[in-house]
C-alpha cells in the first residue's frame, strides 16, 4: 500500500544520534513530524487492536483507533476477526458509537446505510432512490484493514499490505511475550471494561517509559511503593543480573529475582499464586523465564502498547496530536486463575496503575511537562540525554535480542527510537534492517487457544 | 456487606425527616470541606470500618446492551476499595515523596441535590447527591469531575459514618491525567 506522503525521504537522522545517545526534543512536539508518524509508523505497523477475550462470540465488537483512524474490531460467524474503518463510505459518518457490544449490523445514523459485521454493505434507507449502476454494493462496504493477526490472544491489525507477518514483526520478542501470554495453561484474558484517560504529552513518552525506564521507578514512585508495601522502599536493583532486551523496537527490561513487580502490586495472595505455579511455569518456559516473570520489569511492543508482567496492567498509548495521548488501561490475567485471584489482580492494578493508582498519579505530570515545555523555541532545540549504560551491551547465551546488562539503562529506549528512525526513513519494509537478525527461529509458534480461532 | 442497606436507586423511597436530612446534608458538606483542605485523617475518621467505596469505569454502550457496568464489581473500576485500601492510597501522601502533589493541588468539592431516604435498617440512611469536584494545580492544570453519588451513611452516636459509596463519574474518557481526588 502506498501513501501519498511517502517518498519525501526527509532526513530524520538529524533528530538523533543513538550511538552517542541523544535525541532532539522536536520529535516530541513538532506537528509535521507527528503527521509523518501517523503515515509512516501508525499506518504501516502492526497495531494492537484487541484481546480476543474481549469479543468471544459471533457479533461481538469493540471500537478503537489505529493511529487516529477509528476502527471496529468484530468477531465473525466463522470465528475469525475483522477490523474495518468505523466510517461510512457514503458521507464518512461514524457507523458505530459504542465502545463495545454485540450486533448483526452497523447502521449509519445519517442515511441508514447498513453493514454486516464483516463490513459488507447490505442495504440502506429508501434503497429505491439509487438507479441501477449508481452503486456497487460489493465495493461500498466498510474498508477492511490489509491484515489481521493473532499472537496468543493479542489481536493486531495493519493497514499495510506489504507488512511482514505478525510473527516476523514480533520476531524473537515472542520469547519474552510468552512470559505474560503463555505462563500457564489456557492463556490469558482481559478483565471486562476499559479505563481511558487523557494525558497532555507525546505518545512516545509513555512507550519509552515502559520499554526501559526502570530508572525512574525508585524515584518517581517512591511514594507509591511505600504506600503499597507498609513503608518499604523500592526493591534493590541487581545491576549484574538484570537486563534490557530490544528486538525490532520492542523492548523488555527485567530483573531475574522473580518477585519485584509482584511485590509492588501489594497483593500477597497474587504473590502466593504465582509462587505456587512457578515450578510449572519453569517446565513450560524454562528456568530463566520463570525467574524473570514477576521481577521488576516493564515492556512495550512497538509502536504503542505496554504492559507490566506481574503487575498485569496492559495499556495502549493512542496518539491524539503531538502533545496529547489517550491512555487505555486494561487488566490482563491468566484465564485459569481462580476468580478471587483475578479480583485481587484487578484491584491491585487499579490501586497502583489506574488513574487513581498510587504509581500512575506521579507519571502523567512528568510526561506532560517533558512535552509542554518544548513550546519554547530555544528549549525545543536542546538535546535530551539517552546515554545511560551505552557501553554495557553483552552477548547472552539464553536471552535473545540486543541485550544490555543492568536494568537501569537507556538501551531499550535507544532501540525504540532506532526503529522509529528506521520506519520514518525507509519507504519499503524490505529495506529496513532487522535489529537484531532473528536468532531463535520458531519460538512461540502461534497456537489456537481452546475454543478460539486462528485468523 | 450484604447485611447493610443496599444502594438500589429507587424512584419512590421514604424521605427522611427535615432534621435528619439537615444533619446528613451538613455531614456531606463537612466531608467536602475536609477533602478540599486535604484533611485526609479527619476524612478517614468519617469512613466506617466496613466501607465499600466504588467508582466504576463506564463504557459507552447502546441502550439494548444490558451489560451491567455499574454494579458488577468484577469489572474495571477507578475505585473498588475497602477502608484499608483507601488508607493505603492515602498513605502515599504521607511519604513526603508524592512529587505530583507538591506544589499542592487546589480543590473545591461542590455537593448538591441532596436527598435522604430511610432504609430497611433503622440506623442506616440512603443519601443521594451530585458532585462537582474542581481541581486546579500548578499554572493552568484544570479539571472538572462531575457525577452522581449514592451513599449509605450509618448513625453512630451523634454523627454519621460512610458505609457505602457509589460515585458515577460521567466521563467515558476521563478528561484528566489522573484521579488524585476523592469525591
Amino acid at each position: 500500500m502506498r501513501f501519498e506522503r511517502i517518498g519525501r525521504e526527509p532526513d530524520y537522522s538529524r533528530y538523533m544520534d543513538l550511538k552517542e545517545g541523544w535525541l532532539d526534543r522536536r520529535i516530541f512536539s513538532d506537528a509535521d513530524i507527528y503527521e509523518e508518524e501517523l503515515y509512516r509508523i501508525f499506518a504501516r505497523s502492526w497495531l494492537f487492536v484487541a484481546h480476543e477475550s474481549q469479543i468471544p462470540n459471533s457479533g461481538d465488537f469493540l471500537t478503537t483507533h489505529m493511529g487516529e483512524d477509528a476502527v471496529i474490531v468484530a468477531r465473525q460467524p466463522d470465528g475469525s476477526i475483522r477490523v474495518m474503518l468505523n466510517s461510512c463510505p457514503h458521507r464518512g459518518n461514524k457507523v458505530c458509537f459504542a465502545d463495545a457490544g454485540n450486533t448483526r449490523r452497523f447502521v449509519c445514523n445519517y442515511h441508514g446505510w447498513a453493514f454486516d459485521t464483516a463490513g459488507d454493505l447490505k442495504g440502506m434507507h429508501e434503497e429505491y432512490c439509487y438507479d441501477a449502476g449508481d452503486i456497487d454494493f460489493k465495493n461500498h462496504g466498510l474498508k477492511n484493514v490489509a491484515k489481521v493477526g493473532n499472537y496468543k490472544g493479542l489481536v493486531f491489525a495493519t493497514f499495510n499490505s506489504d507488512a511482514p507477518s505478525l510473527e516476523a514483526w514480533l520476531g524473537d520478542f515472542r520469547w519474552y511475550l510468552d512470559m505474560i501470554l503463555d505462563n500457564e495453561e489456557g492463556g490469558t484474558e482481559f478483565i471486562g471494561g476499559c479505563i481511558k484517560s487523557v494525558i497532555s504529552a507525546n505518545w512516545k513518552f509513555g512507550v519509552e517509559n515502559f520499554i526501559g525506564d526502570a530508572y525512574h521507578a525508585g524515584w518517581t514512585h517512591d511514594s507509591g511503593t511505600r504506600s503499597m508495601n507498609n513503608g518499604q522502599p523500592f526493591p534493590p536493583i541487581d545491576m549484574d543480573n538484570s537486563y534490557h532486551a530490544s528486538v525490532n523496537g520492542h523492548g523488555w527490561e527485567f530483573g531475574t529475582e522473580g518477585v519485584g513487580d509482584l511485590f509492588l502490586l501489594g497483593r500477597p495472595k497474587v504473590m502466593d499464586y504465582y509462587n505456587k505455579i512457578r515450578p510449572k511455569m519453569a517446565e513450560r518456559l524454562g528456568e530463566m523465564r520463570s525467574k524473570i516473570f514477576g521481577s521488576v520489569a516493564s515492556a512495550s511492543i512497538f509502536p504503542n502498547v505496554s504492559f507490566l508482567p506481574g503487575i498485569s496492567t496492559f495499556r495502549q498509548w493512542q496518539p491524539k496530536g503531538p502533545m496529547q495521548f489517550e491512555l487505555k488501561t486494561w487488566v490482563i490475567v491468566n484465564k485459569n486463575m481462580p476468580d478471587d485471584i483475578k479480583e485481587e489482580v484487578t484491584k491491585g492494578v487499579m490501586q497502583t496503575f489506574g488513574p487513581g493508582g498510587t504509581f500512575e498519579m506521579d507519571d502523567g505530570e512528568n510526561w506532560e511537562n517533558c512535552t509542554t515545555v518544548n513550546r519554547g523555541v530555544v528549549t525545543r532545540h536542546e538535546r535530551l540525554h539517552y546515554r545511560c549504560g551505552i557501553g554495557r551491551q553483552i552477548e547472552h547465551d539464553t536471552l535473545p535480542g540486543i541485550v544490555y546488562r543492568g536494568q537501569y539503562n537507556d538501551a531499550n529506549q535507544r532501540g525504540f527510537y532506532q526503529r522509529w528512525l528506521d520506519m520514518m526513513t525507509h519507504d519499503e519494509f524490505g529495506k529496513m534492517p532487522a535489529r537484531p537478525e532473528p536468532q531463535l527461529g520458531n519460538v512461540g509458534e502461534t497456537r489456537n487457544l481452546p475454543g478460539l480461532f486462528a485468523l | 456487606m450484604t447485611d447493610t442497606a443496599t444502594l438500589e436507586r429507587t424512584c419512590e423511597g421514604t424521605t427522611a425527616s427535615l432534621e435528619l436530612t439537615h444533619a446528613l446534608t451538613q455531614t456531606l458538606y463537612r466531608e467536602a470541606r475536609l477533602l478540599d483542605d486535604e484533611h485526609y485523617k479527619a476524612w478517614a475518621s468519617m469512613l466506617a470500618e466496613d466501607l465499600h467505596y466504588h467508582m466504576p469505569g463506564i463504557e459507552t454502550r447502546y441502550r439494548r446492551d444490558k451489560t451491567e457496568q455499574v454494579t458488577d464489581l468484577t469489572r474495571m473500576a477507578y475505585y473498588n476499595d475497602s477502608k484499608p485500601e483507601i488508607l493505603k492510597r492515602l498513605s502515599r501522601l504521607e511519604t513526603g515523596t508524592a512529587w505530583s502533589e507538591d506544589p499542592a493541588t487546589r480543590y473545591t468539592h461542590i455537593i448538591t441535590n441532596v436527598e435522604v431516604e430511610l432504609t430497611e435498617k433503622a440506623d442506616e440512611f440512603r443519601v443521594y447527591s451530585n458532585f462537582y469536584a474542581y481541581r486546579n494545580r500548578n499554572e493552568r492544570d484544570e479539571d472538572s469531575l462531575i457525577g452522581n453519588r449514592i451513599d449509605i451513611w450509618r448513625q453512630v452516636g451523634n454523627s454519621f459514618q460512610l458505609v457505602k459509596r457509589r460515585a458515577i463519574l460521567k466521563h467515558n474518557v476521563m478528561l484528566s491525567k489522573n484521579l488524585n481526588i476523592y469525591v
